[in-house]
């Protein structure tokens, strides 16, 4: 990546401002270009791939923005792949342009978990079949009370027509790549928010006294912190290395989601916990980590069904 | 992408090749001879030999040394093979050549490096003597005296729980020579000659029935200060790299070692006709990619440290994982052992911590939580080296009981 990895991370760091949680930063996104980031230079985009798009995504998971990021990075990538539709360039251009084209965070071919349907133009459909990029003027769209009030998703039931991107074959092959960014952009959101709360939970350790001493002198807490760093580093380690890796398979990948968001929410519970009371309250940051972490879990499938995939892949590959 | 297909391409041709020498070399019925010491020690030699000739021994050497250089993707590929041929893993040399080359290349002088490393590669044994009775993971408390008369130490002291110091000819050993200041200032590194008069090794049954550590009794023994390896008062300085060496590099075999020895996992899943269990399924599926996660950090540490991008800190990063994985790896393999894996079958020496003897190999994965460092350390380290979490209090009061 001609980018290195620490400088996009400063840059979107910068642009993010750091200490300030689920603000909505669409317009900064946009203006970065981030949203082109993966589409090749010949279509107008920056042609950084997918490591680059682990950046902003586990970026965008520190502060827990709301935008439809990962949603936009689906549509963006039917679009660039659908060199035979005639409005391709002109679609593409919209959306990398911030007009917000939305998509199921699920990985059924239903269209729940739709973030931000309410102010997008189309949504993405994707079935094995065929792929499709449905307006969304006819549609019906439900909003969905979440937990996690960071991501506003909705039911869609579209109405009929739309374009066809990708169909046969090829829609499989697309579909499954889709996945692929789906689960990528889910582990990248996770394990910047587990990173982020992991901070946040050692400085208020530092600052919190009791007993006469910061709470960070105690080494109960303290073991429990150096666990979650290394369980955190492992899969960071993990993640880059698939992440940059052309070979890995949809398995790998899910398996990976499914370790990421393990961690992200196993950090997230100890915040609360070590946060005490504070952490049990709306007042502070630790309760917008722990609901995300709840959501990505089970986004895009949940650890169950990547689990037993990697079970039966480690069973054949070994056995 | 050209480069990287030509990597590959180079790669591949290192494995085929690799893979090619090991059907013809690699030894096969070490299992059935390593039950005793002395077929152990034979088949260790043996085996160490036919690598080292073959240019394999010592792939994270330096390349001025023969079978060193070999990048990290190499690297990768030579422990994989290895354990893809179920090979002994090196625990006769392996001190000598990971803890004891390491140090010997970052503080040895050119004389102390072309003296010692040749003998490492011509098999010489190596052992490691930190641990004291009363210096454990308090490890700067070494008290074992060393005094200077001349040009020789006069040692005298304890040494405890050295791993092959049974069958060693040299022992990296950490020593006091000062009681002034603080405790790491008064330490230095020498190099001990175990055959010198005054040393008695003595093994100590370990918990699985093998003698894998022994005890080192030192009285008077001489060590010539050209053995010395830094400064007299830089041995703590020292003993981090040795330790380093321990809890960073040598996990990227191990963790490899681990990662390859799924099979034994897939085996036992397979024979118990549990291959559709979905509950197993899943836990083995979660345990194969917590080890993929121990051996990418494993990797990602050899990458920083090769950059000169190493933290204080990473080290324990790597071994906390590895230690904690293979305690989850060879738990599985017990609880899917069920039974038969309580009946005490005779143990292979040298298998390593992966020789499908579960319970042996649960006991065995003890080595990594508790040797080089408990997790405890490795903890303490982790929160207040690399998180800045503020340190211990150094001074305590016993308070009187009401
Ligand atoms: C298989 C094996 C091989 C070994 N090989 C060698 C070798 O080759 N050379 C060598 O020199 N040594 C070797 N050792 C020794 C090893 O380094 C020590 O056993 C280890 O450092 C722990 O010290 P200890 O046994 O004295 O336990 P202790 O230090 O007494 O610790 C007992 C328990 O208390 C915990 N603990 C101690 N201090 C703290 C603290 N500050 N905070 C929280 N918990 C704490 C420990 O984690 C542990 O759980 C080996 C040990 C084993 C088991």
């Amino acid at each position: 990546m001609s980018m290195t990895r620490a400088e996009l991370q400063d840059a979107a760091r910068g642009a993010f401002g750091g200490d300030e949680l689920a603000v909505d930063r669409w317009d900064r996104v946009v203006e970065m270009g981030w949203l082109t980031m993966t589409v090749p230079e010949a279509q107008g985009g920056l042609g950084l791939g997918r490591e680059a798009a682990g950046v902003i995504h586990s970026e965008m998971g520190r502060t827990v923005v709301p935008d439809p990021a990962i949603a936009q990075a689906l549509v963006i990538e039917a679009l660039s792949a659908a060199d035979a539709v005639p409005d391709r360039d002109d679609l593409l251009a919209r959306a990398m342009g911030g007009e917000v084209m939305t998509a199921s965070l699920s990985l059924g071919d239903a269209l729940d978990c739709v973030p931000d349907a309410d102010r997008a133009s189309h949504v993405l459909s994707v079935t094995a079949e065929r792929i499709a990029l449905l307006p969304l003027a006819a549609a019906t769209i439900t909003p969905r009370a979440t937990w996690d009030t960071t991501r506003r998703l909705f039911d869609v039931v579209p109405g009929t027509g739309g374009i066809t991107l990708a169909e046969g074959p090829a829609a499989a092959t697309l579909a499954e790549r889709l996945q692929q960014t789906l689960l990528l952009a889910l582990a990248a959101d996770a394990l910047g928010g587990a990173a982020a709360i992991l901070e946040r939970t050692i400085a208020y350790l530092e600052m919190r006294q009791q007993f006469g001493r910061p709470l960070a002198l105690f080494q109960a807490l303290k073991h429990r912190v150096a666990d979650m760093k290394t369980w955190l580093s492992a899969a960071e380690a993990l993640f880059w290395s698939r992440t940059t890796d052309p070979a890995a398979t949809l398995a790998e990948i899910g398996a990976l989601k499914a370790h990421a968001c393990t961690v992200y929410c196993a950090i997230a519970e100890d915040a609360v916990q070590l946060h005490g009371g504070i952490g049990l309250t709306m007042e502070y940051y630790c309760h917008l980590f722990l609901k995300r972490a709840m959501l990505d879990a089970v986004l895009g499938s949940d650890a169950d069904y990547w689990e037993e995939r990697a079970g039966r892949r480690a069973l054949r590959a070994t056995g | 992408m050209i480069g990287e297909a030509a990597l590959t391409e180079a790669l591949d041709t290192l494995r085929h090749s690799f893979r090619a020498w090991l059907s013809a070399e690699a030894p096969q019925d070490w299992r059935a001879t390593c039950t005793t010491h002395d077929g152990f020690l034979a088949t260790q030699r043996a085996w160490f030999a036919k690598l080292a000739a073959g240019g394999y021994a010592v792939p994270h050497w330096p390349a001025e040394w023969p079978g060193g250089g070999r990048s990290l993707a190499e690297q990768k590929v030579i422990y994989e093979e290895l354990a893809r041929a179920d090979t002994p893993r090196l625990l006769l040399s392996f001190m000598s050549t990971y803890h004891a080359a390491s140090t010997l290349l970052e503080w040895g002088s050119a004389e102390q490096q072309a003296r010692y490393l040749p003998r490492i590669l011509e098999g010489e044994i190596w052992c490691q003597g930190f641990s004291e009775p009363n210096a454990g993971s308090d490890l700067a408390n070494v008290r074992t005296r060393a005094e200077r008369r001349g040009d020789v130490y006069v040692v005298s002291g304890q040494k405890l729980w050295s791993t092959m110091g049974q069958f060693a000819d040299m022992c990296l050993l950490l020593v006091r020579t000062s009681s002034e200041g603080a405790k790491q200032a008064g330490l230095t590194y020498l190099l001990l000659d175990l055959k010198a008069p005054g040393v008695t090794a003595r093994p100590i049954h370990q918990i699985h029935g093998d003698e894998e550590f022994a005890e080192l009794f030192l009285d008077e023994v001489e060590v010539p200060v050209a053995n010395r390896l830094g400064a007299e008062g830089q041995g703590w300085a020292v003993a981090q790299s040795t330790l380093s060496s321990e809890r960073g590099l040598t996990l990227l075999e191990l963790s490899a070692r681990m990662r390859g020895a799924l099979w034994r996992i897939a085996d036992l899943i397979h024979n118990g006709g549990r291959g559709d269990d979905v509950g197993l399924l899943r836990d083995f599926g979660r345990l194969a990619t917590k080890i993929d996660a121990t051996c990418a950090l494993a990797d990602q540490f050899l990458a920083n440290r090769i950059a000169g991008e190493e933290r204080v800190g990473d080290a324990s990063l790597v071994k906390l994982s590895y230690s904690r994985t293979l305690r989850d790896f060879t738990a599985f393999g017990l609880r899917l052992g069920g039974l038969r894996s309580q009946y005490h079958d005779p143990i292979v020496y040298g298998g390593g911590m992966e020789t499908g003897n579960w319970m042996a190999d649960f006991m065995n994965s003890y080595a990594w939580t508790i040797a080089g460092g408990s997790d405890e350390v490795q903890r303490n380290i982790i929160a207040e080296r690399l998180l800045g979490m503020p340190r211990e209090p150094r001074t305590w009061t016993l308070e009187p009981s009401a």
